[in-house]
């Protein structure tokens, strides 16, 4: 079962269904939910099959209606993006069966299908990003995926949504058009916009023109650094997923902004080259940000006092880490990066997913109000807890070994000062992630009598909560289920941009 | 490199392009109405697409039409504007999303001013 079409037809499904949606409004119900959820099952299947293909013959380029790269759109299909796919696929399917019951009471009912065609137009961009070879494309596909993520948010009514759904179109306006400039710079230089194309132009020429693929490069970073909330552009992240609901929350913590981090990585590694990258001196300043964004993070999530509004600070603190990864310009951290962009996925999901149980239940949203709530919600706060210990680095979770690989990752690149960093940056997290849990099951609730309840949340969030948590525990456990594939597509990934 | 008037005169679009750009990008950083600020977001994406176009434009050329009867002639770069198209949808498309947020905000708060509404927003929290 191996057909060289599977990436374009992961796309078709979901495209056409999202479109079909509004189709189907009058008979949203049980039926149109298994329809969903099977349509997803089916791209996940094909994402699987598709990882296995090319893990086991090889990577491939897939040329559109079978132009050559330099006309048509060409989509690279490699470990990276397969692998990543199939995250993507994993947690989407994930989310969307969590969120058959929550969405019930954060947005109308008449608005339940609206919502569901933005997700699926949002796990399409993401997806289309992560294959795309072509730097016109990326563009279009980022700019789907931001209008879709603000309007996600945007669908809840509440005043606190508005203003947050705002900045965040503002803040990704502003972002798109600075990467639109830097393509413009590149185009410019290079005449091309196919990234390998791009590669073999700039790797023959790029001292000739330093200050100009400077520019390009700098537009580019910045613009996805907006949108991948870097430390200091960070500002719009906090107030825009603590205030979404529960599954949008999750899907853009989760897996949106690591879209935008793969694109940071196409432009540094396959675009202009890692050794190039080095010479120009932007892996230096990028250092500077990603230590920036990791401690300031964590400073910010220790005074919120809404869960999901903490939650959405250390999510800026875990970009940090995942950007010390790329800033290395090793393979080593770059593998180290890849892992941390999986781990995180999981781990954030998991707390995102079990802090909207405990709102959809409770409707408690204050962390000081949570005492003793390990009693009622035994099943959420257990899910809560393995994130939480996966945050700051237990052995045994996924975010101890993906803290593992970036420690040996500096110390590989000779900067052994930033290991310092990445141990008081888990101090931190401790230092506001550890609190919730010891208050959870630790301390007596006033008036509440201690005894075992069970969740009382529907099924289906027990079910997709609880996959969730056991996802990152099993990678935790064993890593190299994970890390072979990254280590085989490393190479590739960063060699394909390497040209000369 | 000599700043003589023909330098600034051959690359005048690119240079009125950086222009219109920090133009936009100041108009949305400093008015704290927001319909300004879509208009500064618009600017900003105006001049990319001048500059994106100018990179296509060869002086003299013609439009990539090609007609059998008056022979070779020199073309300008089509793909520039193509892109330019499917960019000018993106931009409509943000413009328009925006505007519907902003009449919600409208409705919810009674203005549109960034400042005000965060005065709003202060008192409703002491509250």
């Amino acid at each position: 079962m191996s057909n060289i079409h599977f990436p374009v037809y992961i796309l078709m499904l979901l495209l056409i269904f999202a479109v079909t949606i509004p189709l189907q409004r009058k008979s949203y119900g049980r039926r149109f939910q298994i329809l969903m959820v099977s349509v997803l099952g089916i791209a996940w299947i094909m994402a699987l099959l598709e990882l296995l293909m090319v893990l086991w013959d090889a990577p491939y380029s897939y040329t559109f209606g079978s132009y050559p790269a330099g006309i048509g759109i060409e989509f690279l299909v490699d470990e990276f993006s397969a692998l990543m796919t199939l995250i993507v696929l994993t947690l989407s399917l994930l989310i969307i069966i969590y969120s058959l019951k929550d969405l019930e009471h954060e947005i109308e009912s008449s608005r339940m299908y609206s919502y569901y065609t933005l997700v699926f137009l949002l796990i399409f961009s993401m997806i289309g990003m992560i294959f795309t070879n072509d730097m016109f494309n990326l563009y279009v596909f980022m700019e789907i995926l931001s209008i879709t993520s603000v309007a996600i948010i945007a669908i809840k009514k509440k005043k606190d949504t508005l203003m947050a759904s705002m900045k965040y179109l503002m803040m990704g306006a502003i972002g798109s058009v600075t990467v639109l400039m830097g393509i413009a710079l590149i185009y410019m230089v290079t005449g091309q916009l196919n990234m390998s194309a791009i590669n073999e132009e700039i790797s023959a020429v790029w001292r000739l023109y330093p200050r100009n693929i400077l520019l390009a490069m700098g537009f580019m970073i910045t613009g996805f650094s907006i949108k991948a909330a870097i430390f200091p552009l960070h500002n719009w992240l906090p107030d825009a997923h603590s205030t979404a609901p529960t599954p949008s929350s999750a899907l853009l913590s989760g897996l949106v902004v690591k879209a935008y981090i793969f694109s940071i990585a196409k432009i540094m590694y396959r675009v202009v080259g890692k050794n190039i990258s080095v010479d120009i001196g932007i892996a230096d300043y990028l250092i500077i940000f990603a230590v920036l964004s990791m401690m300031m993070g964590s400073v910010f999530a220790l005074t919120q006092r809404d869960i999901k509004r903490r939650l959405a600070y250390s999510s800026v603190s875990q970009i940090g880490y995942i950007f010390l990864g790329l800033a290395l310009a090793s393979e080593m951290g770059f593998s180290a990066a890849l892992f941390h962009v999986v781990s995180h996925a999981f781990m954030k999901s998991a707390l995102f997913l079990s802090a909207g149980s405990i709102i959809y239940l409770t409707g408690k949203r204050d962390v000081k109000n949570l005492d003793g709530i390990g009693y009622e919600m035994p099943i959420t706060m257990t899910v809560f807890s393995i994130g939480v210990l996966g945050m700051i680095g237990i052995p045994g979770t996924s975010g101890f070994m993906s803290k593992w690989y970036l420690g040996l990752a500096v110390l590989d690149a000779g900067h052994p000062e930033l290991l310092i960093v990445l141990l008081l940056s888990s101090f931190l997290n401790a230092l506001y992630y550890l609190p919730i849990i010891v208050s959870a099951f630790l301390r007596e609730s006033p008036g509440r009598p201690l005894e075992m309840h069970r969740d009382g949340i529907p099924g289906t969030m027990k079910v997709s909560m609880v996959l969730v948590a056991v996802g990152s525990l099993v990678i935790g456990l064993f890593p190299h289920l994970v890390m072979d594939i990254i280590q085989q597509a490393v190479p590739t990934f960063i060699g394909s941009g390497m040209g000369l | 490199m000599n700043f003589d008037l023909s330098t600034i005169a051959n690359n005048i679009n690119y240079i009125g392009a950086m222009i219109l750009f920090i133009i936009g990008l100041y108009t949305v950083l400093t008015h704290s109405n927001l319909i300004k600020k879509i208009i500064g977001i618009n600017i900003m994406e105006t001049s990319i697409f001048l500059f994106f176009v100018s990179i296509g434009y060869v002086k003299g050329a013609v439009a990539p039409i090609i007609d059998p009867s008056t022979g070779d002639k020199v073309f300008v770069n089509p793909l520039p504007a193509a892109m330019i198209l499917t960019g000018i949808v993106v931009a409509v498309s943000i413009t328009a999303f925006a505007l519907s947020i902003i009449i919600k905000i409208h409705e919810a708060y009674g203005t549109i001013d960034l400042d005000e509404i965060m005065k709003i927003r202060s008192v409703e929290e002491d509250e």
